[in-house]
């Protein structure tokens, strides 16, 4: 059966590529989640832990390292740490800045966490903690913002990251397609037009993911197949041909873009694909 | 404050949504009278300051207060943003805000 054949090849990539992006199942190292996101205060507050001990995930997404800005309102020293509420208007939140007790130099200026005082606004690089299901941060760096516009900046990149990850949108496609009909690429066709439809329902974030890196007529003809009825009988290289007016020999490449990614895989003969659900 | 209360940015548009809410504004200080101001965020905001308040006309300012029924705000903070605020930007963050509420603000 070529069809079998087809399929185990495509798993087989498609759990290559899933385990660098997802990286939760694969028991190797966690390096490639060690980015660091741009949060919200809320979406911090938001999040919960499933079983004493989970691991922090925003959108679906592990987090780990994090940043945000805000208002300190108020600042407690104690022995061993600082303790800073944040408050960006979204929530507030604890901020625990680690004393070094070997660079005690107090007066620090600039950057120096004690020239810190209420009412201004710092940017907090950390990990999120949360111990006995009281959240806080423990922050690796804190500075003072010394232009206004970086908060509104933050805010901006914060939802940017939000939707990068909840609807897994490339720069062409789907963030600006979300934003609710205002599209600035008015020629995408058909590929586009799908995306922004087919972003929410169609797939998990990690798929999703990988399909952003994808060429665009590779995302065009996914999206195609993701809202055909073919299910896992597949859809035929024809009816896409149909469907999307592209021409065949670039959906044969696109497709072979995509088996290599594990996105897809074909069912019945050569020229039919499903997507690869899991 | 408590940790799960927000309080949104918005523009001088949405103020009729928030009354007896906080909010938090950045406008541009057009005019100030004692303690009364005149801001303009996307439309101009009359504001009743605080004893501490500290503002310049035509710099910026971010207010956090209470939207008062005439859609006036009573303002419990308030801080200077000097010259170079990018009005713009801040109205963005303001559109943002409202169309992922997720994202920025407890409802109820």
């Amino acid at each position: 059966m070529a069809g079998y054949g087809g399929y185990g090849g495509g798993d087989a990539g498609g759990f290559m590529a899933g385990s660098q992006q997802g990286g939760s199942q694969a028991g190797g190292s966690k390096y490639a989640d060690e980015s660091l996101r741009p949060v919200t205060i809320k979406q911090l507050l938001d999040w919960e832990d499933t079983y004493p001990g989970a691991e922090p995930a925003i959108d679906g997404h592990p987090v780990t390292q994090v940043t945000i800005v805000g208002q300190v309102r108020s600042v407690k020293p104690q022995p061993t740490n600082i303790t800073y509420r944040i408050d960006d208007g979204t929530g507030a939140i604890d901020v625990k800045k680690w004393v070094d007790s070997e660079a005690q130099g107090e007066g620090e200026t600039g950057s120096g966490a004690g020239a810190i005082g209420p009412d201004a606004f710092v940017r907090v690089w950390g990990r999120l903690k949360n111990l006995g299901g009281k959240k806080h941060i423990g922050a690796n760096f804190i500075r003072q913002i010394e232009d206004f516009n970086e908060v509104n900046y933050h805010f901006l990149e914060a939802t940017y990251v939000h939707l990068f990850f909840s609807k897994g949108a490339s720069a062409a496609g789907g963030v600006k397609q979300e934003g609710g009909g205002d599209n600035m690429f008015v020629d995408q066709g058909y590929g586009a037009g799908a995306g922004g439809g087919a972003g929410p329902g169609g797939g998990n974030s990690a798929m999703q993911a990988r399909l952003a890196t994808c060429s665009r007529n590779a995302q065009t003809i996914c999206n195609f197949i993701n809202n055909s009825p073919g299910g896992t009988e597949g859809v035929n290289l024809h009816v896409i041909a149909q469907g999307t007016r592209m021409n065949v020999r670039d959906i044969v490449n696109a497709a072979d873009e995509l088996l290599g990614q594990g996105i897809i895989y074909t069912t019945q003969d050569d020229e039919t694909w499903a997507i690869l659900d899991y | 404050m408590d940790g799960n209360s927000s309080t949104p940015r918005i523009t001088c548009a949405y103020l009729n949504q928030y009354v007896g809410k906080l909010v938090t504004v950045v406008g541009k200080v057009v005019q100030l009278r004692g303690e009364e101001a005149t801001i303009d965020a996307d439309g101009t905001i009359h504001a009743f300051l605080n004893r501490e308040a500290h503002l310049s006309a035509n710099n910026g300012v971010q207010l956090i207060g209470k939207v008062n029924p005439d859609l006036s705000i009573k303002v419990l903070s308030s801080i200077d943003l000097g010259q170079g605020v990018d009005y713009n930007l801040a109205n963005a963050v303001v559109e943002v805000t409202h169309r992922y509420k997720p994202l920025f603000l407890y409802e109820n």
